[in-house]
């Protein structure tokens, strides 16, 4: 797990970007963090790096949103979803078997049950009340995807480590 | 009675009719456009091809899964406003059970495997009956060890079919051995096993209103999702 301190949303969006430099196409990364806390300012830095042009918007109501960039992006947020059956109707597995996409889940801690061993979980955290825009990012990977890479997930976010 | 049938629960679009006297027009398509847009035209085609108007189909066969969410909400979703539209029942099938179909006439433990994404597979077994196949394991899901782990401890020579057994199969092959793969064509559950099978439930009035028609969720679909975090937010 690599803990690393962000002091804006701007900030978090260049520490997305770092991420968006090492995914490979059929990843999946979990957005964790309460409202407010920089889930979609990752998930715009993130589609930017990688080339997507249109404005990234929140897609609680939409459930799914798909950006090309250099890879698709498919961005989920399974925030209004009460049962199992719903996120399964989402085809999560299936967007990220998509040979050139890339795919982010917002809350998706709460349903990773479904969605296999590789996993990223990116979850933010706020620090303290007099920083309201800092936030404690910590990120870990899951399976063998991205144990191969993990060196040089440390190393591209190397920059923002205590 | 003229049946339709919609088969969308893998990468293959398929749609057919038939009747008393067997598959009258049939449509596949593996590698095509997606899903919702390959379907409705292609109905409209067999149709029309086969001179069936739509208040000749007397049930709507539809695959109910398990398999691809992105393609059973397109076939399922059709099946039932159709079957609204036409006043006709719907008869489910499971994908599962129509791949299977096609080899009952052999003399082995059929596996029926499909791809079920991020390296997980849907499976059931079935064993030659008189007069047809018994499942004897499943409709389950799980992981390519638990596929191999369940036919290794049936411990008999199997047959395996189905997209899922074609992209692991080596995985499939080394671990479990007395193991042999069905043809790649049969690799797609088809509407023409949906149709023939749905004929023989239809005679039995084996069928349901559109509203009732479900996708096969095999992971715990009631399961509420554990929002202790949302509810925190909240």
């Amino acid at each position: 797990m690599i803990t690393l301190l962000s002091s804006s949303p701007t900030d978090t969006k260049a520490v997305a970007a770092a991420v968006a430099g090492v995914v490979r196409p059929g990843d999946l990364i979990l957005l964790v963090g309460e409202m407010g806390s920089g889930k979609t300012a990752f998930a715009q830095g993130f589609a930017a790096a990688l080339g997507v042009i249109d404005p990234v918007t929140s897609p609680t109501f939409t459930l799914v949103h798909t950006y090309e960039g250099r890879y698709r992006v498919h961005h989920a947020d399974v925030y209004r979803l009460e049962r199992m059956a719903e996120v399964a109707d989402l085809a999560i597995a299936e967007l990220a078997d998509d040979k050139d996409a890339v795919v982010l889940v917002e809350w998706g801690d709460v349903v990773a049950a479904g969605l296999g061993h590789d996993l990223l979980t990116v979850r933010l955290q706020p620090t303290e009340v007099e920083r309201p825009e800092q936030r404690v990012i910590t990120v870990s990977g899951a399976g063998d995807r991205w144990a191969d890479r993990w060196p040089r997930v440390q190393a591209a976010l190397a920059a923002w480590v205590g | 009675m003229l049946i339709l049938g919609i088969e969308t629960a893998t990468d293959q679009v398929s749609c057919a009719i038939g009747g008393h006297e067997g598959v009258l027009a049939l449509f596949e398509v593996l590698r095509g456009r997606r899903h919702a847009e390959t379907l409705a035209p292609a109905i409209e085609m067999i149709c029309r091809q086969a001179d069936v108007t739509l208040d000749e189909i007397g049930a709507i066969a539809v695959d109910v899964g398990p398999g691809l969410f992105t393609g059973m909400r397109v076939g399922i979703a059709t099946a039932k406003a159709m079957a609204q539209a036409l006043r006709v029942p719907v008869i489910p099938i499971a994908s599962l059970d129509l791949l299977a179909f096609p080899l009952r006439h052999a003399d082995r433990l059929i596996a029926t495997v499909v791809d079920a994404r991020r390296d997980e597979v849907y499976f059931a077994f079935y064993r030659q009956v008189p007069g047809g196949l018994q499942r004897v394991t499943g409709p389950a899901v799980g992981s390519v060890d638990d596929l191999v782990g369940e036919l290794l401890a049936r411990g008999e020579e199997s047959l395996c079919v189905g997209d899922g057994a074609l992209r692991h199969r080596e995985l499939i092959a080394t671990g479990a051995r007395r193991v042999e793969f069905a043809e790649q064509w049969l690799a797609h559950p088809s509407a023409a096993p949906l149709v023939q099978l749905a004929h023989a439930k239809a005679l039995r009035e084996e069928w349901v209103p559109g509203s009732a028609v479900v996708p096969l969720y095999l992971r715990r679909p009631d399961a509420e999702i554990n929002w202790a975090t949302r509810e925190v937010a909240r």
